[in-house]
């Protein structure tokens, strides 16, 4: 990590120091959402936000996802920056309208006289005993609309520097956390970076097998590719950081050199993300391939509340370990 | 009733064969006798026909394919049948003519059918690399999961190639047969060369004489073929083959001359040499010539040689040593005819000399014997007319 003089920060702890930073660059940058000022967020992601900028910038808003992000595509337009906190990205249901068909389509019906700088701010990921309505990985929703560009960190340092690069970016942007990763503690540098959008990151170089993995699923894969070391089988692991754009090229260069892949997504794997990276690594390396490329999402059933039912519908070390073993022969 | 078409045994020994080129398609009507496809075995360039009436379906081999002999490569069946889909595996006697098996219950006799259609998967990149490696997958064992074929089997297979298979692809038969036939004759064989000029010209003289009355265009070949063939029949042992522990004499004299074809060379047969006239070898020589020019040349055409005759002439070659071609004992190698100054009489003259230079197998014949042999040779050279008349 350049410069990063061993500061460790937590996945949540990264998130607030780029909206902070972000929010004293530039005073068009807002937030709003639920329970986010004085309560600091649920999960306790903007905790002390609202000292530092008053209820000004930091709006507690009701329970009217619709409404407010609404309200922040409407400040879009107008010249602010808003970030829109969505605590449950199972609640993205509720933004969908404004967001696939006001945010997305501004700029382009406007004939570019209008632009939506917004960011909208959402968790995914399951295994947290939440239920079925507070457990899902819906970020694929939004990779499907033209207009949205996604994107998916994995690390505190990646969090930091992506968030930076939404909120100044031009265009509406989904940004999504993991709910299970914001303890994660990673190495963070002091000094200001940003991260370009569209770069894949190899967490882990590796020549026998290539584990796409985004989000939560990048630990696992790099746990993953761990127990493979010690079978003799050398995994790379790539985090492609933002869905749309996507860096195909890493990925199908990756595929090539290593000629089998498997692709890891906390999502639906039917329809899914798994689904569309499959597909461009079968089109783009298929005279590469060894073996058809695996998709590793989640189980396509609602998420079980009883804990033992719930860890079955994603993927482990465990399960990731058996398919690469499998691939390999 | 489908008839099958396989790969037929054209020679002995002959292990596969190589297919050049279908000469009709899946699906074509055809009928028997008509040519079929084309092969290439070690030596020659063959159609096979036709094994019967019918429509040709079921192909399972592919231009350039090698194929083991005996194998189903189609099947003729009558309009609208379907051909079995599994191959009987055909009796193949090693005849020099195709093989015909007739199947009315494939699959019923014993042994496990050969399917050329590759049992085990193949990788994408397995298959890609086959095709630029020019490996043949039918040889690969898969070590993926469930047996597939993987790009590193491929990449195996390609290095444990012999030397001779990973030489630049397109090596025919022909050329990679004589590599392999001239080294094993120049380092098993114990040559020796005797050289002896010779006054040719009475044999142009007779070649003038014989060519009024010939039908077909008389070559110098042709009588040095004649008068050779008359010689060695009257030396058996320069008509003959060492066994490994004896000596083996041939009760025809089948003259073998060596004919340039596209990729090397090859012995094409007179035969009975020493009986035929001179008519009768310019006709089959013109013949084999123009078939060795086309590359359809048959096997009966390139095997039985006894002797063998090796003429660079053309090429204003003054002499040269051939390597003898086994399993016969000798080989004689002539030069170009051509004015040279030699005495006569004490005197210096002008003369069409030409050189040949035999070479023999010394497990068959030895140098004295050699020399008789070429001493009757000259003196068949001093009076070609009365020898052939």
């Amino acid at each position: 990590m350049p410069g990063s003089n061993g500061r460790e920060l937590t996945l949540a702890q990264a998130i607030r120091e780029a909206l902070a930073e972000e929010m004293r660059r530039d005073s068009r940058v807002f937030i709003l959402g639920e329970d986010i000022a004085e309560a600091g967020h649920p999960f306790k992601v903007l905790t002390g936000l609202v000292e530092e900028f008053g209820t000004d910038r930091v709006l507690d808003t009701p329970i009217s996802e619709a409404g407010f992000t609404g309200v922040a595509v409407g400040a879009a337009m107008t010249g602010l920056r808003p970030v829109v906190d969505i605590m449950f990205g199972d609640f993205v249901t509720l933004t969908m309208d404004q967001m696939v068909n006001q945010a997305a389509k501004v700029h382009y019906m406007s004939g570019g006289k209008w632009k939506v700088p917004m960011v909208l701010r959402t968790t995914l990921g399951a295994t947290r005993r939440s239920a079925a309505q507070h457990s899902q990985s819906l970020h694929a929703w939004f990779c499907h609309v033209p207009g949205l560009k996604v994107v998916l960190p994995s690390t505190p340092y990646d969090a930091k520097g992506l968030l930076k690069t939404a909120i100044r970016d031009e265009n509406p942007v989904a940004f999504f956390e993991d709910k299970m990763m914001y303890r994660l503690k990673g190495p963070v540098p002091e000094e200001e970076y940003t991260i370009p959008f569209g770069v894949a990151d190899i967490k882990r170089a590796g020549d026998d097998i290539t584990i796409v993995a985004t989000s939560s699923m990048v630990q696992v894969a790099l746990g993953a590719a761990k127990l493979l070391e010690e079978a003799g089988i050398s995994a790379e692991v790539i985090d492609p950081r933002t869905l749309w754009p996507l860096d195909e090229k890493t990925l199908i260069e990756s595929a090539k050199k290593t000629s089998r892949v498997i692709v890891m997504d906390e999502g639906y794997g039917r329809y899914g993300v798994v689904a569309e990276i499959a597909s461009v690594i079968a089109e783009g390396a298929f005279f590469d391939l060894e073996a058809p490329v695996k998709k590793m999402g989640a189980m396509h059933v609602p998420i079980p509340f009883s804990p033992p039912l719930e860890d079955a519908t994603v993927p482990t070390e465990q399960s990731v370990f058996d398919a690469a073993r499998a691939m390999c022969g | 009733m489908a008839v099958s078409v396989v790969m037929p045994a054209l020679e002995m020994a002959q292990e596969t064969g190589k297919l050049l080129a279908w000469l009709k398609k899946e699906g074509d009507p055809v009928k028997k006798g008509e040519p079929l496809l084309e092969i290439e075995t070690d030596k020659v360039t063959v159609e096979v026909e036709a094994p019967a009436d019918g429509v040709l379906a079921g192909l399972r081999s592919r231009a350039g394919d090698e194929v083991p002999v005996g194998q189903t490569i189609a099947w003729i069946v009558a309009p609208g049948e379907q051909p079995p889909a599994e191959t009987a595996p055909a009796v193949t006697g090693r005849a020099m003519s195709s093989s015909v098996s007739v199947s009315e219950t494939p699959g019923t006799k014993a042994e496990p059918a050969k399917s050329l259609e590759p049992t085990a998967r193949v990788s994408p990149k397995a298959k890609r690399l086959a095709k630029e490696l020019g490996v043949d997958l039918n040889k690969v064992r898969g070590s993926g999961p469930d047996g597939v074929i993987t790009g590193e089997d491929v990449e195996a297979a390609a290095k444990a190639r012999p030397a001779a298979a990973a030489e630049p692809a397109g090596l025919s038969s022909i050329a990679r047969l004589m590599a392999e036939r001239t080294t094993h004759s120049w380092t098993t064989t114990p040559h020796f060369f005797l050289v002896r000029e010779i006054d040719a010209g009475p044999l142009l003289a007779a070649r003038e004489h014989f060519s009024g009355t010939a039908a077909v265009k008389l070559t110098h070949t042709d009588l040095l073929i004649a008068l050779v063939a008359r010689v060695v029949a009257q030396h058996p042992k320069f008509n003959a083959s060492w066994t490994g522990e004896a000596i083996h004499l041939h009760p025809e004299v089948n003259i073998s001359l060596a004919a340039a074809v596209r990729d090397g060379v090859v012995g094409v047969v007179i035969p009975k040499a020493n009986t035929a006239t001179l008519a009768e070898i310019a006709a089959r020589r013109a013949d084999l010539s123009e078939r060795a020019r086309a590359g359809h040349l048959r096997p009966p055409d390139v095997t039985g040689g006894t002797f063998t005759i090796s003429n660079l002439g053309m090429y204003q070659v003054d002499a040269f040593s051939a390597i003898i071609t086994p399993p016969q004992a000798a080989v004689l190698a002539v030069g170009a005819i051509a004015d040279r100054v030699v005495a006569v009489n004490g005197q210096p003259a002008v003369r069409k000399m030409m050189t040949v230079t035999l070479s023999s197998d010394h497990r068959v014949v030895d140098g004295a014997q050699a020399a008789v042999f070429l001493n009757d040779l000259a003196e068949a050279f001093r009076e070609p007319q009365n020898r052939l008349a």
